[in-house]
């Protein structure tokens, strides 16, 4: 048996997790109580992060936006301030699982389970956004593209919980999210994200490794070179290989690793055609 | 679930052959293993611990060797389960030693590894990804003791 536990503020959750070391922080519970439920994870308590005030809503920062961690994944897909170069992260809510599961779950539980398949680490790589985690000794944000350290493996502490994402604040440039899977809902057999930048893009590929895949490098060279059938190759190549997929029922790591060339020229052309 | 590998370690095969014997080196170099001891003659019993994300299981494992071809060739069968019952592991791995020169030893693996019951439900792409870095640090701790000579008998 588990008990939930409810407190109002982050200083209390973080007490309690350090306090009980076989307790869970529990957000939405959209992917946490369906891994309960299937035995899969055992707990003396769930801390219920939803009674917490400061965790709810989205808001306007001097250098651009907090999501706080408990924000729904069906309030992001309804955002208003997601524009531009910060809407594939709206479109990526928006495909998220089902309503029922986006009215529940929260991009702070998403981005704290690190599940490689599900559609928020790919955007968020890709639209530098920083993870901000609290635990007893206060916060600190660490850079989406450094928080995957192995497959559902992050610079996450035990006990300290996702507060907010923080991201820059959006500009007026396209971009958007791709996501293959095999019905509408499903998690990603591959996803890519993908923002205008200048005259070059920036881009992050999804559900092909232990955590989403960006490369700055090859963004350089890219820089200049969007209508180039070749380059863009070559970019899509090498992302493919820095991509470890699974073999599993959405798809084998071969024909993963076919996809992410094809995804990221499919989703530079989309771009384009927004200009 | 199919691994296999190969690596190669700066030691003796008669080392190499005595350190795959010898349970409480390899209870030290299996990633997660709590406890090992020999229950027969060629008969051991290990508690291994593995995590991935927030599922973690302790397994209870009987290791039997089923057949070996000293100092070249070796069959293991594990078989075991967790506390609860709730999922069950068998796995059956053969393992060969060869001279690398040098007096190095080379050791090529394979093993079939089958999951059933809670964690049988969760993908098996994740699990061969995991599998596959426990091996690695087995590897790697594995050849670290056995070249520092740190075999215990």
């Amino acid at each position: 048996m588990s008990f939930v536990l409810s407190p109002r503020t982050v200083e209390e959750a973080v007490g309690l997790l350090a306090e009980l070391p076989d307790a869970l922080p529990m957000s939405g519970g959209a992917s946490l109580v369906a891994m309960k439920n299937a035995r899969l994870i055992e707990a003396s308590h769930f801390v219920s992060l939803a009674g917490i005030a400061s965790l709810h809503g989205i808001t306007a920062t001097d250098t651009g936006l907090r999501i706080g961690g408990m924000t729904r994944h069906a309030q992001l897909a309804a955002c208003d301030l997601l524009t531009g170069d910060l809407s594939m992260l709206r479109q990526a809510a928006g495909q998220i699982a089902n309503r029922v599961v986006r009215n529940m779950g929260t991009i702070g539980g998403a981005v704290g389970n690190a599940d490689p398949a599900a559609d928020y680490l790919a955007v968020l790589a890709c639209g530098d956004a920083h993870v901000e985690l609290t635990g007893t000794e206060g916060s600190r944000l660490v850079a989406m593209t450094d928080y995957v350290t192995d497959w559902y493996e992050t610079l996450r502490e035990p006990g300290e919980i996702v507060t907010a994402i923080h991201l820059p604040a959006a500009r007026p440039v396209p971009s958007v999210y791709r996501k293959l899977c095999r019905v509408p809902g499903d998690y990603a057999t591959a996803s890519v994200a993908c923002a205008s930048d200048g005259d070059g893009v920036r881009v992050a590929v999804g559900a092909c490794g232990h955590g989403p895949i960006r490369s700055r490098e090859a963004e350089a060279a890219l820089r200049g070179n969007l209508r180039d059938p070749v380059a863009i190759a070559a970019f899509g190549a090498a992302l493919a290989d820095l991509a470890d997929p699974v073999d599993d029922v959405r798809g084998t790591s071969e024909f993963r690793l076919r996809l992410i060339p094809r995804m990221v020229a499919a989703a530079i052309s989309d771009l384009e055609g927004k200009r | 679930m199919h691994l296999e590998g190969e690596f190669t370690v700066a030691a003796p095969r008669l080392t190499v052959w005595q350190a795959v014997h010898d349970p409480a080196l390899l209870a030290r170099c299996v990633p997660g293993c709590e406890e090992a001891a020999q229950i027969g003659e060629n008969s051991y019993r290990a508690v291994v611990k593995a995590k991935v994300g927030p599922i973690s299981a302790r397994f209870t494992l009987v290791v039997d060797i089923v057949e070996e071809e000293a100092p070249d060739r070796l069959r293991i069968k594990a078989q075991g389960e967790e506390g609860s019952r709730a999922s069950m592991l068998t796995a059956e791995s053969e393992l060969a030693l060869s001279d690398d020169g040098d007096g190095r030893t080379r050791v090529t693996w394979a093993s079939d590894v089958n999951l059933s019951g809670r964690l049988g439900k969760y993908g098996l792409g994740l699990m061969k990804k995991k599998a596959e870095s426990l091996s690695a640090e087995f590897v790697t701790a594995f050849s670290r003791r056995v070249e520092t000579g740190e075999v215990v008998e």
